[in-house]
């Protein structure tokens, strides 16, 4: 008899070396490539004197501005996000409900130009919205000036803040739910023991990512701010590396910014990450919150309506103006038609593959964060958003100069937009996923342990049911981040391959206006068709589940 | 949001699209709007390539000063034969570089508003800056920079700022050149005026113009010529001013370490024959910059002509460009 080898039982991927060597090695590659692009550029040139910096009133202002609108902006989104997302949580039959939380997730992938004019369209000089405001009111509206910067960082921020923080408001364990439903806690009761426990988690990491993304804006700061009084730090970083070709000063006043950020995102993470104590087992929708009727009704339904508007007019606006264009497109077919079908298909070649890209790597710098203790959770945190704080066109030239010598001319292109756009949803996409995946509470993991359910099998029977609904939000995230991308992609796609984005700026460029509004117009339904989409198996998964709940619920009692 | 992703990474996969180094190609670096299917890059590469037996490859960079600032990094080992796009205000920064050789062609048959003798640049189109107006919104349009210097303010216009836009740099440098001295004063005054000064012209001209936000943009003065012959409306005007207007010249160089010297001399012979010019008009919306003719599109005829050209020697812009810039600096921030 021939001997058989003793099958190994060790679950697949279930050794340790798994959960944290591919995030290590993402999370490392992440800040070495940030910190080699600054280098690169000190390389080439020496660093100026950092005195001069304090003393240079111009740079002094743009600092003192940039903290400024980013901070106002930053708590106006954080707040409205959270009043949104607690009415959103305490009405969950509000009509039209899954269509606002489609134009939350929207507006963040939204190319800055669309989002812009559609902005300017309601809220401008000849805005609707001003016009209805003139007439019967005395407020004057100037949206230029910081008026328009923090409306349109809040526009863009406040409904990620909303969505990722609905999303932890949700996750509340059923159990709490109920007994603070017996008890009838309301009021700040029951935002103590039920809300602040699940925002706090996720508050910090959306406060450091909205904080960035405003402190680094650019191209809204400058449209809708006025003039050179409204620069950000990232302006005077473009100056010197394009105008002036000063890579010292490039590099110090990127240095500056990076210091900023970083800061405020140590600041953050070191309270994030709590482990979640109580037992979490089915989420439950039928649980009524004692805070959700009456009063709190219509007023809730007050703030999602005009919510909703503040989001969907803008959008309205783009739609009126790129009917015209995409009808006659649609109509006349031809050239213009054949250009927007390649694009849309060549979006989608690079968008769906970066969105998955950018969930897997998320999953694995969170793998490594929910194993490797405090130290690890904090690098890989601030890692995934380094690439966010450094302006892009100092990452670019600086890995230009480190890596061409090396490289050559072998480069694969779109596949290496994919992957540069999956690295930039990686942000978003962690503070999606962070809540879900950490909110495994001891017992269920002890258990876990106990039972041998690890690698591979932990993930699929444990974490995969919690998950499905988050990774595909994440997913769409990611999907939809990369479809709106114009920046990456503007400088890799040869002219005859251009993606939706890049066909919008090449109309524009060439004066086609009335054509570039009906791409806008087209990006938008793309963009709304990937949203919708991937929400879908969350939500058929939801029916499914409110029945189980039910038979558990009923099991339960027998117990009891 | 993450669109602001401007220029990450993006240089180092871009010379994948220089990728095919065969002994007949041509590559030449350019910016988007000379190269997108509506520029004239397609209908310049199917021309000369009917001519040169040879293949024609953009590789497109994100602006005139990306091609600069590319040029500068790449120095030596560059794939670029020839350099496209450059303009009157990047062109005497890449004198500087010493990366590009001369021409060596007669510019004889040029058409411009002033004499070109430059050993290193060929125009290849030109313009006026101008403000273009709305006619609705605007009867009668300042007749004078100084007229518009002095406007009540409830006229408001659109500019570009000059730390990231060409028009944007032309502006300043058309206000240096009317008032000298006393450019700094002149921006104070006109400040008040000014609705908005965005980062480029796409996104002052589509997100606010187009929506009607202020009756009059920064631009050129070519480009009611789009707007008659292609949108077929008369709608959008460019006011003429009496001081002049300013000139931008856009040019193309030979670049020193190029391989393909003789293909690339024969690329920049072609710039200036009807089979390249006739691209131009309406595709680039610019003055061809040599005469067409009767191929020179009709609208053409009904554009302002200024009786001034202003230029400011390209060497004294390069030279004094930052102390400009801080001039309107310290005009703009109160």
């Amino acid at each position: 008899m021939r001997h058989i080898p003793l099958v190994s039982n060790r679950a697949p991927l279930s050794h340790p070396g798994w959960q944290i060597g591919p995030g290590l090695v993402i999370a490392g590659s992440l800040l070495a490539l940030t910190i080699a692009g600054v280098a690169a550029l000190l390389w080439q040139a020496q660093l100026p004197e950092i005195s001069g910096l304090w003393q240079n009133r111009y740079l002094n202002n743009v600092i003192r501005f940039t903290v400024w609108q980013a901070t106002l902006s930053t708590v106006l989104s954080l707040v409205l996000g959270l009043f949104i997302a607690l009415a959103l949580v305490r009405q969950p039959r509000f009509p039209g409900r899954s269509l606002l939380l489609r134009m939350m997730e929207l507006s963040l992938a939204l190319p800055t130009i669309v989002a812009v004019s559609g902005l300017v369209g309601v809220f401008g000089r000849n805005g609707w919205l001003t016009a209805v405001m003139e007439h019967w009111t005395t407020v004057r509206w100037n949206l230029y000036g910081l008026n328009g910067i923090v409306l349109a960082h809040v526009f863009f921020n406040a409904p990620l803040a909303g969505r990722i923080l609905l999303q932890a408001l949700e996750s509340v364990p059923a159990p709490r739910r109920r007994v603070a439903s017996q008890l009838g806690l309301k009021g700040w009761w029951l935002w103590r023991t039920l809300d602040w426990p699940a925002v706090r988690q996720v508050l910090p990491g959306i406060a450091a990512l909205v904080f960035t993304l405003c402190f680094t804006s650019f191209a809204i700061v400058m449209t809708l701010g006025g003039g050179p009084a409204s620069t950000t730090l990232e302006v005077a970083i473009y100056q010197s590396l394009r105008f002036d070709f000063d890579f010292g000063r490039a590099a110090l006043l990127a240095i500056v910014q990076l210091l900023i950020c970083g800061a405020i995102w140590l600041l953050m993470v070191r309270r994030g990450l709590t482990a979640n104590l109580s037992p979490e087992r089915r989420f439950s929708e039928t649980i009524l919150r004692p805070d959700s009727l009456g009063t709190a009704r219509v007023r809730d339904a007050t703030l999602l309506l005009c919510f909703t508007l503040f989001l969907l007019l803008p959008l309205i606006t783009v739609l009126f103006r790129g009917l015209p264009g995409l009808a006659s497109v649609a109509v006349d077919g031809g050239n213009p038609l054949a250009d927007l079908a390649d694009a849309t298909l060549r979006s989608f070649a690079i968008a769906l593959p970066a969105g998955a890209f950018s969930v897997l790597s998320a999953l694995l710098v969170l793998a490594l964060a929910s194993r490797g203790g405090t130290n690890l959770s904090r690098l890989s945190s601030v890692a995934t958003a380094a690439p966010l704080m450094v302006p892009p066109i100092v990452l670019g030239t600086g890995l230009f100069l480190l890596l061409r010598p090396a490289l050559g001319h072998t480069f694969q292109g779109l596949a290496l937009v994919a992957l540069i756009n999956g690295l930039m949803a990686l942000p978003f996409v962690t503070q999606l996923l962070k809540g879900p995946l950490t909110s495994l509470d001891d017992a269920t993991t002890r258990q876990a342990n106990q039972l041998g359910l690890l690698g591979w099998y932990r993930w699929r029977w444990l974490h995969w049911p919690r998950l499905k609904r988050p990774l595909a939000l994440a997913m769409a995230y990611g999907t939809g981040l990369s479809l709106g991308d114009f920046g990456v992609i503007a400088l890799f796609g040869t002219p005859g391959q251009p993606t939706v984005p890049v066909l919008l700026y090449q109309q524009l460029g060439s004066y086609r206006m009335e054509l570039a509004a009906g791409t806008a117009l087209w990006l938008v339904a793309l963009l709304l068709l990937v949203f919708a989409a991937f929400n879908l198996p969350g939500y058929r998964g939801k029916q499914n589940k409110h029945q189980r709940d039910t038979l558990k619920t009923l099991a339960e009692a027998r117990h009891a | 949001m993450p669109t602001r992703f401007l220029t990450l990474f993006a240089g180092i996969a871009l010379p994948l699209l220089a990728g095919a180094q065969g002994t007949n190609t041509l590559t030449v670096y350019t910016h988007p709007s000379f190269a997108a299917e509506w520029g004239p890059g397609p209908g310049v590469k199917e021309a000369f390539e009917k001519r040169c037996d040879c293949t024609l490859d953009y590789v497109v960079l994100d602006s005139g000063g990306d091609i600069l600032q590319r040029l500068r990094l790449e120095g030596n080992s560059t794939d670029a034969d020839v350099v496209l796009g450059l303009d009157t205000g990047t062109m005497e920064t890449a004198r500087q570089t010493g990366l590009l050789a001369p021409h060596g062609i007669s510019l004889e048959s040029l058409d411009l508003p002033l004499d070109w003798q430059d050993s290193l640049f060929v125009p290849y189109d030109w313009g006026y800056f101008a403000f273009v107006y709305d006619t609705e919104q605007l009867p009668n349009p300042p007749r004078s920079l100084e007229e518009l210097v002095n406007a009540p303010e409830e006229l408001q216009i659109i500019i570009q700022d000059p730390r990231t836009s060409t028009p944007g740099l032309g502006l300043l440098l058309w206000m240096k050149a009317v008032y000298g001295d006393q450019a700094g004063e002149k921006w104070q005054a006109l400040s008040d005026n000014i609705l908005t000064t965005t980062k480029s012209w796409s996104d002052g001209y589509f997100s606010l113009f187009m929506n009607g936000e202020a009756p009059m943009i920064l631009s050129y003065s070519t480009s009611p010529a789009y707007h008659m012959a292609i949108d077929k409306t008369d709608r959008y005007q460019a006011a003429e001013f009496a001081e002049g207007h300013y000139l931008q010249v856009e040019v193309a160089a030979l670049v020193e370490p190029s391989e393909q010297k003789t293909l690339a001399r024969e690329f920049l012979q072609f710039i200036l024959t009807a089979d390249f010019q006739r691209h131009i008009p309406l595709k680039n919306v610019m003055y061809p910059a040599i005469a067409l003719g009767d191929e020179l599109p009709g609208v053409f005829d009904r554009l302002i002509e200024p009786d001034k050209t202003l230029f400011i020697d390209p060497a004294t812009v390069a030279e004094k460009r930052k102390s400009w810039l801080d001039e309107w600096l310290n005009a703009m921030i109160p």
